[in-house]
C-alpha cells in the first residue's frame, strides 16, 4: 500500500482511540503511552496534543519523510473504566500480534459498543453507597435513611436529564438542590439524632470524584494543561453542586452547615 | 488505648467505606472483576485513615492520614493489578472515592457565597477562615489521596506500565 494511505488509515483509527480514551477518564499520560504503542507496532512514531475538548494527532514514519495529521473532537461517553482496561489491553495485542488497522478496528468497536451496567442497578447501588457515606460521618440510621431516599431521587433525576441530554452543569444544580431538599427533611420535622449529617451528605454522590483525582494524576504527570482543565470542570461541577444546596437552604431557610 | 470497641468501629468503618466504594465506582462502569476488588482496598484505606486518625496516641491530621491510606490502596493495588491483567487505577481509584473531600468542597464554596452575603465584618473574617480551612483542606487531601496511591505505580513502574499485557510481563 502506499505509504500516505497506510498514514491516513492508521492516523484516523488513533484519533478514534485517542479521543475515545481521553472521553471515558483515561489519565492523559495512559492515552500517549498507549497511542504511541499502537503507532510503534506498525513502526511510525505518533505525536499527541489532548485538550479537554479536541485531540489532534500527527503521525510519521521514521525516515520523518511522510507525515498525517488530523484534529478529533472528544465524543461525549461518560466515564467508563471496563473501556479503560480492555483499549489498554488492545494496545499490547497490537503490539505483541501485530494486528492489521481492520482488526484493530473491529475490535476497537466491540469494546466501544459493549453495554454499561444497568442504570437500574447502578441507581440502587448509588443510594446505598450514599446512606453508608452518611453512616461513615457518624450519621444515626434515620439519617441513613432520608440520604439514601433523598440520593435515590437525586440520582434518578439526574440519570433521566442526562438522557435528554441537558446541560451537565443545570443537571448537577438540579439533582443537588433534589436531594438536599429530602436530605432537609431531618431538619424541618426532628427525624433522628443528626439532621445536619442527613442534610451534609445527601448530595455527595453528585462530588465528581474520578475527574479530580485524573486532574492531580495529570498534574503530577506533568501534563499540566490537561490536569487544569481537569479539575476546572471539576470544581465546576462542585459549584453546581453547592448551588444546588444553597437553593435548597434558602427555601427551607436553614441557617446550620 | 487499643480496645474491642475501638477495633469494632475501626472494621465498621471500613465496611461501610466499602459499600460506600462500590456504589460510587460502579457509576463509572468499572469492570466487574475489579469492583469486588475495588471494595476490599476501599475497606482497607478507609480503616487505616480511621485508626490514623482516631486511634488516641496518633490523632493524625486529615491530609497525612489520607495519604497514608493511599499508600496502603496503591501497595495493595499492584499485586492485584498483576493477576488480573488491568491498570492499577482502575481499582485504585474507585477505591479513593469515599476519602474523596467532598464535603469540604462545598463547604467552602458555601462559605465563599455567604462571605459574599455576610454584613458585619466579623461574619466576613468568619467566613473567609471557613473558606480557606474548607479549601486548603480539600486540596490537600486530594493531593495526598493521589500522590499516595501513586507512589506504588512509580516504585513498581516497569511492572505497572506493562499490566494490561497478556501473558508476557517480563
Amino acid at each position: 500500500m502506499d505509504i500516505h494511505e497506510e498514514l491516513k488509515k492508521l492516523t484516523m483509527f488513533l484519533a478514534d482511540y485517542s479521543s475515545t480514551m481521553m472521553a471515558v477518564g483515561v489519565q492523559t499520560s495512559r492515552v500517549v503511552r498507549n497511542t504511541s504503542r499502537i503507532a510503534e507496532s506498525f513502526g511510525f512514531q505518533s505525536h499527541l496534543i489532548l485538550f479537554q475538548k479536541n485531540v489532534m494527532i500527527t503521525l510519521e514514519d521514521d525516515e520523518k519523510e511522510h507525515t498525517y495529521t488530523r484534529v478529533q473532537r472528544i465524543p461525549q461517553l461518560g466515564l467508563n473504566f471496563a473501556t479503560n482496561m480492555n483499549l489498554s489491553k488492545l494496545s499490547w495485542q497490537a503490539y505483541d500480534d501485530h494486528l492489521s488497522v481492520d482488526e484493530l478496528e473491529q475490535k476497537f468497536k466491540e469494546v466501544r459498543d459493549k453495554p454499561r451496567e444497568s442504570p437500574w442497578t447502578v441507581l440502587i447501588l448509588v443510594a446505598f453507597a450514599n446512606a453508608s457515606f452518611c453512616r461513615l460521618f457518624n450519621g444515626d440510621a434515620t439519617s441513613m435513611a432520608i440520604v439514601w431516599v433523598a440520593t435515590l431521587a437525586g440520582f434518578f433525576v439526574r440519570q433521566q436529564l442526562m438522557k435528554r441530554h441537558w446541560n451537565h452543569l443545570a443537571v448537577f444544580i438540579i439533582s443537588s438542590f433534589v436531594a438536599s431538599m429530602i436530605g432537609s427533611t431531618g431538619y424541618l420535622f426532628h427525624w433522628g439524632g443528626t439532621p445536619d449529617m442527613a442534610l451534609g451528605t445527601s448530595m455527595l454522590y453528585l462530588v465528581p470524584g474520578v475527574p479530580l483525582i485524573n486532574g492531580i494524576m495529570d498534574i503530577v504527570d506533568g501534563h499540566v494543561l490537561a490536569g487544569v482543565s481537569r479539575l476546572v470542570n471539576a470544581s465546576m461541577l462542585i459549584i453546581c453542586i453547592a448551588l444546588g444546596l444553597s437553593f435548597a437552604l434558602l427555601i427551607t431557610g436553614i441557617t446550620v452547615l | 488505648m487499643i480496645t474491642t470497641d475501638f477495633i469494632l468501629s475501626t472494621i465498621a468503618d471500613g465496611l461501610f467505606a466499602a459499600v460506600a466504594g462500590t456504589g460510587f465506582a460502579i457509576i463509572s462502569n468499572p469492570p466487574r472483576k475489579a469492583l469486588l476488588i475495588s471494595a476490599f482496598l476501599a475497606f482497607l484505606g478507609h480503616s487505616v485513615r480511621f485508626f490514623l486518625t482516631h486511634f488516641d496516641l496518633i490523632q493524625m491530621n486529615l491530609a497525612s492520614a489520607s495519604t497514608l491510606a493511599a499508600l496502603t490502596i496503591g501497595f495493595f493495588a499492584i499485586p492485584f493489578a498483576m493477576y488480573i491483567k488491568c491498570p492499577a487505577e482502575v481499582f485504585a481509584f474507585p477505591s479513593l472515592l469515599p476519602m474523596v473531600p467532598g464535603m469540604f468542597a462545598y463547604k467552602a464554596i458555601i462559605a465563599l457565597i455567604r462571605m459574599v452575603q455576610a454584613t458585619s465584618e466579623a461574619d466576613t473574617s468568619q467566613y473567609v477562615v471557613e473558606f480557606f480551612h474548607n479549601g486548603i483542606t480539600t486540596i490537600l487531601v486530594m493531593f495526598g489521596l493521589v500522590v499516595g496511591a501513586i507512589i506504588p505505580i512509580f516504585i513498581f513502574h516497569r511492572q505497572s506500565f506493562s499490566i494490561t499485557r497478556p501473558d508476557k510481563i517480563k
